[in-house]
């Protein structure tokens, strides 16, 4: 997992004013997703589960713009459901995984010593699972469903940001203003929230928008394989498995659910990348799969 | 390790292809899963069809409801029902030569019996209470209550059939077999898991000789991976009501002219039980509201590409007693939603029906990874939304629904007959028990004591009118507490080579007579 | 070397012993009662006698500390219990599996590293050039692309369209192609990146422009220095794209009805069928550890600084 961040170019830092156009085509390809997701219920042209078995397996046409599925169900507005699904299991997952990274990699890094060495060891378990092979085990554990998948996916990607953290509060921990700001009372917590989790920030907004695609892949991956939502909830991995029995007939079916992902991944990985290479050119964590 | 595999798959396929000039006589079908140990007397993981390839029944079912000697040339029934005794064909042996005598018979009869547990969902399991070898070519079986199903059960892929019993472990089959020897047409030669496994002709076969000198039975999960294999020629066979294939690739499979596809007669009924004792659908109203809220002509024409035939009533008027002149709960939502209203369940401003507090949702319990299932759950959620039911679809693994079916944890439940010779007597039957969905959702009718009375009546009764109306009435009963959802009547869809001819089908929809197949002169 | 080969593996020990105590604990503390499962899953109703009887068979009755160590001894033995589901030996079924999946995520590796490397080399050697550009926009598209989209993608042009390739199953070379493609794509994209990334930054070091200008031919800085250099980062890489490659090839197995044990894996996370979900995930950690373990010998090898000081360190 997690591969994008090894794709960092350490290309020259050279410190541009402006985004590039690429980037700011990325911002506002994100931006529109988002909207468009959050939208989604106002937008919908039909109802994303209004079923017309007169009109299965439409093509393009005026009234639907994108076809009908196998159930005559709008794959556009399928599309445009499965969207707001899709980035509210992702910040979710994120938030749970940024959330836990904070907590255990700041603690450990800030605390430091003996509590240092038994967190780094429970986090360096976790990390020598494939991640998809622990979100596999935890979902049989948990059973299937959204949330399940989304918490399994959280659990087996907190122990990458718990490192990240950790090595730059650890970096960070030892700065003049931090040992002065302690010197002069602060408690742990405050200098933690003061001066060591605003260090963080950058990076972690950084390596998390980069991982938005790819813990996206993961959610619709699951869910492809039937381990996500249940029917007839529009997701985009479920509606490429719907599209399955249709490849010879209508493969046209395969084709929209899959692009809407790869745009959406792909808008994230550059929106990644653009912030990489303005808030922190030579960010290499350097993080294993 | 991976270079070595790749040439020993490169010389595998070499040998492949030789072996397929040498003997041309082979098929090649494919089935979801390894066709197991093959042990008659046990149940999974042995795959029925490759059970009946091996083992054989002493009396035959016909496709027009009768038995025809087997095993067995001929059987007298005593007076009162309780005494059958059989002449055993003679000159039959096992593939192994062992001769099929009486005695066989009996130590099979036995095996079966001291896991009596085991089968209690088949009645004469409990009905038997004596099996003797008169003498070495005459069984008499004793009853302790005539049971008019009797030939019926003896017919059943399994659990009566016949082992070698030189291949008995500690006396009895449970531990399983040595091998899987029997009297049938094919003897199961070798099996390689998740793969194949192989039949060869039984050269000792008691009956006509089979025409196809191998079977080799692909193993193939996937519906399209099964597809595509026939299309690349790999495969020369899909048979199966088990959805071998998607409906619409059927559809493709009949367009084409180097392919032959057909449906069998219909073989059984898929309908969902609808739970009468938990939650809203403990209301006989919404119950009939179901009944006439889903349109099955159109599903029937739409995903399933006219490969099933429309269901009213819970057993086709074709099979045995059924005629019993049920009126239909035709398709009509205004009707659906009229009741509902008259019953109180008023509609709300988010589209689902509430009375008194209870809101009118279901769950709908489903095989997750069976697509066809998952696509008929989808469109009975949208039809049923349409008059206000708001149902929640819950697709599982088969174990954790079937574990449904035996607690009651459902409002509908996708469920389905046993086809012949079942029908209807060992279905009915079984729903007396608590391990069928049927019978949890019987616990909420008012006459269920009085259908189950009846059931268990028409299965003792050695009157033929009397049987006809027991009949009559329980199947009124259940129909007008509208308990099911009847939708289809399955077929088996078959798709062929031509060169193999008309492929026969057998009464038993779970088997598959390759022994009757007859490719074309060459 | 050997030395530190030995600390690396005794290092092992207490990785795989926390793997083995999640495995172990996570199922415990799960919402679900095993003996339910256990019944469920052989058919049996669910009587309070049978339930009984079926936590003593699978020794659920017992202090969870010694059935932690009962289940370790056996496993250590390779014994992982018999499947709830079908009665069976859980191990030799997974190995039965496993070769194909193995397989497949090795001829995924192969086709990650044996194509990447060209790749990156050619885009660094022309950077800002239209190779670079050219690399760039692929990799750029790879990152992002769903690997069962692509998968689909795939069976439909090169199998149904032009027919070229089978669309499923498992046979000769010709049955590899589209799921080693799909699976190694993504890690592929990066790893081609990656490389032309770190040689143009070893290309920048003071040491390359000195062999330079000692008058060395480009070939040669190429492949003594450049080269030598940008591949630390390729080594450390690859240990990570295994991990990758293993769960896309679970995933993948499913589209090309590959014989895998991704389904077997699948379908025992749908069942709840603990015993085969516990030996696979130890299966796959232990591979995914070897895997790395190869990885870091062969990068101590390749810069002999890390021998010499870490000597196992993890990170």
């Amino acid at each position: 997992m997690t591969e994008q961040s090894l794709s960092l170019e350490v290309s020259m830092p050279t410190r541009r004013h402006r985004f590039s156009w690429s980037a700011r085509f990325s911002f506002a390809l994100v931006v529109l997703i988002v909207a468009v997701a959050v939208a989604g219920p106002w937008v919908t042209p039909y109802h994303p589960n209004a079923i017309d078995l007169l009109a299965r397996l439409q093509p393009p046409s005026a009234a639907h713009w994108l076809g009908t599925d196998h159930l005559g169900r709008d794959i556009l507005s399928r599309l445009i459901a499965g969207a707001g699904l899709s980035l509210g299991s992702v910040a979710v997952t994120m938030s749970l995984i940024l959330g836990a990274g904070i907590l255990i990699g700041g603690t450990a890094g800030t605390l430091g010593g003996r509590a240092d060495q038994i967190i780094m060891r429970i986090t360096d378990i976790f990390l020598i699972f494939p991640t998809l092979v622990l979100a596999l085990f935890l979902i049989g554990m948990l059973g299937t469903g959204l949330t399940n998948v989304v918490v399994a996916i959280a659990l087996s990607h907190w122990a990458w940001y718990a490192r990240i953290v950790r090595g730059i509060v650890l970096s960070l921990k030892h700065r003049e203003y931090v040992l002065a700001s302690r010197l002069a009372g602060t408690s742990q917590l405050g200098v933690f929230l003061k001066h060591l989790l605003p260090g963080t920030a950058s990076q972690l907004l950084v390596l998390a928008t980069l991982d938005i695609g790819h813990i996206m892949l993961h959610v619709s991956g699951l869910s492809f394989v039937g381990l996500g939502v249940a029917p007839p909830t529009a997701e985009w991995g479920v509606m490429l498995k719907d599209a399955q029995p249709f490849i010879w007939t209508n493969p046209i079916l395969m084709v929209w659910p899959g692009l809407a992902l790869f745009i959406t991944v792909m808008a994230f990985n550059l929106a990644g990348d653009a912030l990489r290479d303005r808030l922190d050119p030579r960010l290499d964590t350097g993080r294993s799969h | 390790m991976t270079f070595l595999r790749f040439w020993l798959i490169a010389i595998s396929l070499a040998l492949t292809a030789q072996g397929t000039a040498a003997a041309p006589a082979r098929l090649t079908f494919s089935w979801l899963t390894n066709v197991g140990p093959l042990n008659p007397h046990l149940y999974a993981p042995d795959q029925i069809f490759a059970v009946a390839m091996v083992y054989e029944p002493l009396v035959k079912y016909q496709a027009d409801g009768t038995f025809a000697p087997w095993l067995a040339e001929s059987w007298d029934i005593s007076e009162d029902g309780r005494i059958y005794t059989f002449r055993l064909r003679q000159s039959v042996t096992f593939s192994n030569g062992e001769p099929f005598d009486a005695a066989a018979v009996v130590a099979n009869f036995n095996a079966i019996l001291a896991e009596r547990p085991r089968h209690a969902w088949l009645e004469l399991t409990k009905r038997i209470t004596a099996i003797e070898a008169l003498d070495e070519r005459t069984v008499r079986m004793t009853l302790d209550e005539s049971y008019y199903p009797t030939l019926a059960e003896l017919s059943l892929s399994r659990p009566f059939r016949f082992a070698a019993p030189s291949q008995f472990r500690n006396g009895g089959t449970a531990d399983g077999l040595v091998a899987p020897i029997g009297t049938g047409p094919w003897i199961l030669r070798s099996t390689r898991l998740g793969e194949s496994d192989l039949f060869v002709r039984n050269e000792r076969y008691w009956g006509e000789r089979p025409a196809l000198d191998e079977i080799e039975v692909k193993v193939i999960i996937d519906p399209n991976a099964r597809a595509v294999a026939m299309e690349a020629g790999v495969l020369d066979l899909i048979f199966g009501s088990e959805g071998p294939i998607f409906p619409e690739v059927f559809a493709r499979f009949k367009t084409m002219p180097t392919f032959t596809a057909k449906v069998s007669s219909p073989v059984e009924t898929r309908f969902l039980t609808i739970n009468a004792n938990r939650g809203p659908t403990r209301d006989i109203a919404v119950r009939k509201a179901i009944n006439h809220a889903v349109n099955k002509d159109l599903i029937v024409a739409t995903v399933l590409a006219g490969t099933q035939v429309r269901a009213d009533t819970l057993f086709a008027p074709t099979v045995p007693y059924a005629d019993a002149g049920l009126k239909p709960y035709g398709f009509d939502p205004a009707l659906a939603r009229k009741m509902l209203d008259d019953g109180g369940w008023r509609l709300g401003d988010d589209g689902v029906r509430r009375k008194a507090g209870e809101v009118l949702t279901l769950d709908l319990c489903f095989i997750g990874p069976d697509a066809v299932a998952k696509t008929l759950a989808e469109i009975i959620h949208a039809q049923l939304a349409d008059i206000g039911i708001q149902v929640n679809l819950i697709g599982e693994e088969e174990s954790s629904v079937y574990a449904r079916h035996r607690d009651g944890r459902f409002g509908m439940i996708f469920n389905r007959t046993w086809g012949a010779p079942y029908d209807p007597q060992g279905f009915l039957s079984a729903t007396r028990f608590p391990t069928h969905a049927d019978y949890q959702s019987q616990e909420g009718l008012p006459d269920k004591d009085q259908i189950r009375a009846a059931i268990g009546a028409v299965l003792r009764t050695t009157d033929e009118n009397e049987r006809r109306t027991l009949y009559r009435e329980i199947l009124t009963r259940l129909h007008d507490a509208a308990v099911h959802l009847p939708l289809t009547y399955a077929t088996s869809m078959i798709v062929s080579k031509p060169r193999f001819g008309d492929i026969p089908t057998a009464p038993l929809a779970s088997e598959i007579p390759f022994e009757r197949i007859r490719p074309e002169a060459r | 070397m050997l030395g530190f080969i030995l600390r690396r593996l005794l290092l092992l020990i207490p990785m795989l012993l926390g793997a083995s105590i999640i495995v172990f604990l996570v199922l415990r503390l799960a919402p679900s009662d095993p003996a339910m499962d256990y019944l469920r899953l052989s058919y049996v109703p669910p009587s309070p006698e049978a339930l009984e009887h079926a936590r003593t068979m699978l020794g659920l009755d017992r202090p969870l500390i010694t059935q932690y160590f009962d289940w370790l001894w056996r496993a250590v033995q390779l014994d992982f219990g018999r499947s709830y589901a079908t009665g069976r030996p859980v191990l030799p079924d997974l190995m039965h599996f496993l070769p194909a999946t193995l397989q497949l995520a090795g001829v995924a590796l192969v086709v990650t590293l044996g194509i990447s490397m060209p790749l990156g080399m050619w885009a660094a050697r022309h950077s800002n050039r239209w190779p670079d550009h050219v690399v760039r926009l692929v990799a750029f598209f790879g990152v992002s692309m769903p690997n069962f989209w692509l998968g689909f993608l795939l069976v439909l042009f090169f199998s149904i369209q032009l027919g070229w390739l089978p669309p499923m199953g498992r046979g000769g070379w010709q049955y590899m192609v589209m799921p080693a493609i799909a699976v190694s794509l993504m890690s592929l994209s990066i790893n081609a990146r990656l490389l032309r990334a770190s040689m143009l930054e070893a290309a920048g070091n003071r040491h390359v422009a000195y062999a330079r200008l000692r008058g060395l031919s480009e070939r040669t800085v190429e492949r003594s220095h450049v080269l030598r250099n940008a591949l630390l980062p390729i080594i450390t890489a690859t240990g990570m794209h295994v991990g990758e490659l293993i769960g896309g090839t679970l995933i993948i197995e499913t589209i090309f009805g590959w014989p895998g044990v991704g389904r077997y894996a699948i379908s025992a996370v749908l069942n709840r069928d603990f015993p085969v979900i516990q030996c696979f995930t130890m299966s796959m950690v232990v591979i995914f550890v070897v895997c790395n373990l190869v990885v870091d010998i062969v990068y101590a090898w390749a810069d002999p600084r890390i021998r010499l000081s870490a000597g196992g360190s993890n990170d």
